[in-house]
């Protein structure tokens, strides 16, 4: 159920962030690749396996096998690998997030407008 | 950030201590990162002191050198060095490997970029240089060389972003009304292609459970002995390839590349061209020529013009399509621009077609499963691509350099204000002149072989009856003739004919030009002494051809084979004792204490 759910979500994500991107208003734009970052971000943790057992020691049973392994059975232990994976995504998100942003406020100093259409390389 | 497969079973030591960690020659691997890190904080540190600022800047760039040519040498007189950060095994830890395509790829980038920091110096104002000139070209320069270092794809994730970030700030970096627009632009873009980048690794590690290079090509050589699914891998590999060829500026993933060329600075119009470009290239061979190849679908995709099993079977036709397109667009939009930046950005659209092209030819070639050995052509193709790749590196660096130059001197770089620029600054005209007949093709200049060999390539191919080869021949062609007719327009416009105004008062920048000069004696040495840098790239094209070869230097354990459990762990955890027994009783202990199951 919960993998259903999660599936659902991302896709909405990824279709909420694509529109974004899409207007024509700057601030909306870095909004939606913030929000498309972080539905990646969202889809790496699920790539560990969200149904497995906890990832501690002595939960896996004797001959634990992770999620995210190729043909791995019901009984397998969710992959922590994938949340290290994370913490480094969101780390460097953070930083580009803010860089956007920062752009953002320059571009309006410099072009005195948000509206992409006015925002011209030359 | 590595490849951990499985939760491991408490059995084998993950961690080798004791022996390893005494300094051996494979850490010299690390020399260039470390180097160039180094680099960046020190000079992050003296803002306050620009004279000591600069020199150290400039020490650390001789040193990232120095370091490369060691390593290079290392590489090239002995086996691929592999170096395992924190002695994790692999494919657990984060593999370093330095085999001969990494190493050539690294000296492409030393060789420009020494040139290119030392017209930095003297060409950014003192204002730029101060705040973050330096830190960021040296983070940027880590960035490029764990890009081509690093044996894990996540890790490749990382460094990417490390040598995006200082790039992003560089486009911005005179934050004028142009400046900014085209950095908004090229930012954008970069993090879109960043989190598609992202959701590609994400799924290549649930798919083949591993995120090692050297592993994901051993686990699609045998997909059903390790329960790896192909078709998703393929579909994740295709979405990796825009993001790849979003950085190499190929078509259609090209037009972010003229504003962004235009609004940074000179120098670093010549690193993004010469060097970062060439990061993309490096990923598409390193990993769909090493990595990819192995794997296969078995009876094809059955889409008509797509003919074998081999993930490459596909790769070629698409790449082949988009590397005639980028001649083809590159070459119309040089021919029509009226200053000198957007002549030479649309050329590098145009020019790294060239770069691809051998590679789509030869993709379909042959036989580039999992322990082939690689044909003659195979080869062939391979070199002529990093042998246009090294001449394009540097050729266009010089271009771009000299662009700087001319505004410096002349203050500014449209062909409007341009014109009899070669009685009066001769050097600087010549260095052009060498620069433009380096891309066109003249021998002995650097241009010369790497034409000649894409030529080759395709006449082979078209000789063994590859399909598309005469197509590829007739591009080839095309794309050259572009080159002739929009380098020789910038030469009439520019160099030629009636001094202007601007022209008659022009500077002279003495030490700008002596770079230049180099730089250009650089094009010519290379040309003239070709046979070392075509046994270089020749091995580099092997090593790039070799997966089995690959998966042998990094040696990652047989771990995460679903259907044998633990008897694999237990196999490779027999294989690589630990030096030290109380590391190894405290990763044991608990498998006897805490070995019950929770549920």
């Amino acid at each position: 159920m919960t993998q259903v759910v999660l599936a659902l979500v991302l896709g909405f994500l990824f279709a909420l962030g694509t529109y974004l991107i899409l207007r024509r208003d700057i601030v909306r734009v870095v909004w939606g690749v913030t929000i498309i970052s972080q539905a990646a971000n969202v889809y790496l943790v699920t790539m560990g396996g969200i149904a497995g057992r906890a990832p501690i020691m002595g939960h896996g049973g004797d001959n634990p096998v992770a999620c995210s392994m190729p043909g791995a059975g019901a009984d397998c232990v969710t992959d922590p690998l994938v949340q290290a994976l994370v913490l480094t995504a969101i780390v460097i998100g953070f930083g580009t997030t803010a860089f956007a942003l920062v752009l953002t406020y320059r571009v309006y100093e410099e072009h005195g407008t948000l509206d992409l259409g006015e925002v011209t390389v030359e | 950030m590595s490849a951990a497969s499985a939760v491991a079973p408490v059995g084998p030591p993950l961690l080798q201590r004791g022996a390893d960690l005494a300094v051996t020659t494979t850490h010299i691997v690390v020399a260039p990162i470390v180097v160039a890190l180094v680099t960046a904080i020190l000079t992050l540190g003296t803002r306050r002191f620009e004279r000591l600022q600069r020199a150290l800047s400039l020490t650390g760039n001789v040193v990232y050198v120095a370091a490369v040519a060691v390593l290079v040498n290392e590489v090239l007189t002995g086996d691929p060095l592999v170096y395992q950060v924190s002695a994790w095994r692999a494919p657990f830890g984060i593999s370093l490997v330095a085999d001969a395509l990494a190493a050539f790829m690294l000296a492409l980038a030393a060789v420009t970029s020494l040139a290119i920091l030392a017209f930095s110096v003297v060409y950014v104002d003192d204002q730029g240089q101060r705040v973050s000139y330096h830190p960021l070209y040296h983070f940027m320069l880590a960035g490029v060389t764990g890009s081509f270092l690093t044996g894990d794809i996540f890790n490749l994730f990382v460094w990417f972003e490390v040598m995006l970030m200082p790039s992003y700030v560089f486009v911005v970096f005179y934050s004028g009304r142009r400046h900014t627009a085209a950095a908004l632009q090229y930012t954008v873009l970069n993090l879109v292609g960043s989190a598609l980048m992202l959701v590609a690794i994400g799924g290549l590690y649930a798919t083949t459970g591993t995120l090692n290079m050297a592993d994901i090509a051993r686990r699609l050589a045998a997909p059903a002995e390790y329960g790896v699914a192909p078709g998703p891998v393929l579909g994740l590999a295709a979405i990796l390839l825009v993001v790849f060829l979003l950085k190499a500026g190929v078509v259609p993933f090209q037009f972010w590349v003229p504003p962004a060329y235009r609004a940074a600075p000179a120098p670093i119009s010549a690193f993004l061209a010469g060097i970062t470009k060439k990061v993309g290239v490096y990923a598409v061979v390193r990993l769909y020529f090493t990595v990819f190849a192995a794997g296969s679908i078995p009876g094809g995709l059955g889409l008509p013009g797509f003919a074998g099993d081999s993930f490459l079977a596909y790769f070629g036709p698409v790449l082949f399509v988009l590397a005639l397109a980028s001649m083809v667009v590159g070459g119309i939009g040089a021919v029509s621009r009226d200053n000198l930046d957007d002549v030479f950005s649309y050329s590098s659209i145009g020019q790294v077609g060239f770069i691809v092209l051998p590679l789509a030819v030869v993709a379909t070639v042959g036989d580039h499963s999992f322990g082939a050995a690689p044909t003659e052509l195979q080869i062939l193709g391979v070199t002529a691509a990093l042998v246009y790749a090294l001449n394009h590196a540097v050729a266009k660096s010089l271009l771009f350099l000299v662009s700087g130059a001319v505004f410096d001197a002349v203050g500014s770089i449209d062909f409007a204000d341009l014109g009899g620029l070669t009685n009066r600054r001769p050097v600087l005209s010549a260095s052009f002149f060498v620069g433009a007949l380096a891309l066109v093709g003249i021998p002995p200049l650097s241009g010369f072989f790497g034409k000649l060999l894409v030529f080759d390539t395709a006449g082979r191919a078209l000789g063994a009856g590859a399909p598309g080869a005469g197509l590829a021949l007739a591009g080839a062609l095309l794309g050259a003739i572009f080159t002739i007719a929009y380098l020789s327009r910038a030469w009439n416009r520019g160099f030629w004919g009636e001094r202007s105004v601007a022209v008659e008062q022009a500077g002279q920048p003495v030490s700008l030009i002596g770079i230049v000069a180099f730089l250009a004696l650089v094009v010519v040495a290379i040309g003239v002494g070709f046979d070392p840098v075509y046994q270089f790239a020749d091995s580099a094209a092997e090593a790039a051809l070799d997966g089995e070869g690959y998966v042998d230097a990094v040696g990652p354990d047989v771990v995460g084979n679903a259907t044998e459990g633990a008897a694999g762990n237990g196999t490779a955890g027999g294989a690589h004792d630990i030096a030290d027994p109380a590391g190894a009783a405290e990763v044991d202990a608990p498998a006897g204490a805490n070995g019950v199951s929770a549920r």
